[in-house]
């Protein structure tokens, strides 16, 4: 069983380090077990975030529009986008690969992108938060969000493999590269993501006095 | 004694103190449910043999065919580093990078910086920039994309099914098995745990002055 303290680091005048989770003073800047810079959960890290995030809205569209993979082959020039080889994997049969396809490159960047300004609106207006659910929501965007980077390699692999096996010529489209920087932008968006910011607003709410249930 | 040391939530801020763990265990915040630590035990020696295997299959993957083509009658067998040079010359040079640095770089980094810090942890020896390395393989953690990289390369795999005969060579099942070997030593690689590992300086010297 754990054993915890009905009180918060910060209404103790301390602060976690984001690296041991070990308990440090206010005053100090690095831990003094894993000499890490502690940081105080503030406001300007969610404009950090929020950056990142819009950095991210806007590298969706190039990514979704542009053509991410172009093939040449007996001089017929073919391009296409992630939606578009979806549907040519779907209409050859190969059901379990459009489908992972799909969800980790159309649907986990949308969800990702969503969850992440859900939690930024959370952050910002205190009166809307969603008691239950939002750490869930953001634990799940940190395990499913890499996993986006599958098309990226499969593009890359497949460039690869066909210039070594002569057969034709493939190459990465406009999109591969705006692609690869949106999971970049997403990823580091919900890593300068602090939690501790909504927390902090449930707990000024009840006197800092934090509620278990 | 390492009961004592108070932690907070990284999440939720609420301070805590985790019991002493004996068996395989997880412990989580009671108030948001971050987890903590899954502990497991002798957590060393499971990191030790599997980062060592990790880097043992990784070298293997370098020397042996990594596949076998073939198309129109001819058969080709590739490298890995051969793959990897070929698109070198490309214009997406940025895309090689990324991938040599998720899947090449990154791994390479936390194996040989974790070998290190158990090393100094196993053998009690203070060896330097222990903290700073063991800092840099938690940063480095997300980054280390090597189980997509291995669904990228079945998925393309599949796809390229229509195009060319592909067999498998020996160094994509010793690929398979530093990809297996890396997840595992993620999987063991536990934040509070490692640093429980690292000898505290503030207690080591309060110890010292009585
Ligand atoms: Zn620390
Ligand atoms: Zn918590």
């Amino acid at each position: 069983m754990v054993d915890f303290y009905p009180h918060t680091a910060t209404s103790q005048q301390k602060k976690v380090c984001s690296m041991c989770f070990r308990v440090n003073s206010l005053e100090t800047n690095y831990c003094y077990h894993c000499d890490s810079k502690v940081l105080v959960a503030h406001k300007r890290a969610l404009q950090k975030t929020l950056a990142w995030l819009t950095t991210s809205i806007i590298l969706y569209i190039p990514a979704n529009f542009y053509p991410i993979m172009n093939t040449l082959y007996l001089g017929d020039r073919t391009e296409s986008t992630i939606f578009g080889g979806v549907l040519t994997l779907w209409s050859h049969g190969s059901y379990p690969i459009a489908i992972i396809i799909f969800v980790a490159s159309v649907m986990v960047p949308v969800v990702k992108i969503m969850a992440l300004a859900t939690l930024c609106y959370f952050a910002m207006d205190s009166k809307r938060v969603d008691y239950g659910n939002h750490h869930k929501i953001l634990r799940m965007t940190e395990l499913v969000g890499r996993w986006s980077m599958v098309d990226i390699y499969v593009v890359t692999v497949l460039v690869a493999l066909i210039q070594m096996g002569n057969i034709m010529t493939i190459n990465p489209g406009e999109a591969s590269i705006a692609f690869a920087a949106m999971v970049v932008t997403t990823m580091i968006a919900a890593m300068s993501f602090d939690p501790k910011l909504i927390w902090q607003k449930i707990d000024s709410q009840s006197n800092g006095d934090p509620s278990v249930k | 004694m390492l009961k004592d040391t108070p932690i907070a939530c990284h999440e939720c801020d609420l301070i805590l103190k985790l019991p002493l763990m004996t068996r395989d265990t997880k412990a989580a915040c009671p108030r948001c449910g971050f987890v903590f630590t899954r502990y497991f035990v002798q957590a060393k020696s499971k990191l030790l043999a599997f980062s060592l295997s990790a880097l043992i299959f990784f070298a293997l993957s370098f020397y042996f065919p990594f596949l076998n083509f073939s198309a129109q009658g001819s058969v080709k067998s590739v490298t890995l580093l051969q793959s990897l040079m070929s698109l070198g010359s490309d214009t997406y040079l940025i895309l090689v990078v990324f991938m040599l640095i998720t899947t090449v770089i990154v791994p390479l980094l936390m194996l040989i910086g974790m070998i290190y810090v158990l090393i100094s942890t196993y053998t009690q020896i203070n060896l330097p920039q222990v903290k700073p390395i063991l800092r840099g393989i938690f940063h480095l953690k997300p980054w280390n994309m090597t189980e997509i990289f291995l669904l990228g390369i079945l998925v393309s795999m599949v796809k390229i099914q229509s195009l060319a005969q592909v067999q498998f060579g020996f160094s994509f099942y010793a690929f398979t098995l530093y990809v297996v070997s890396m997840a595992l030593t993620r999987l063991y690689l536990d934040r509070y745990q490692c640093w429980n590992w690292i000898k505290d300086k503030q207690k080591v010297s309060l110890v010292a002055h009585g």
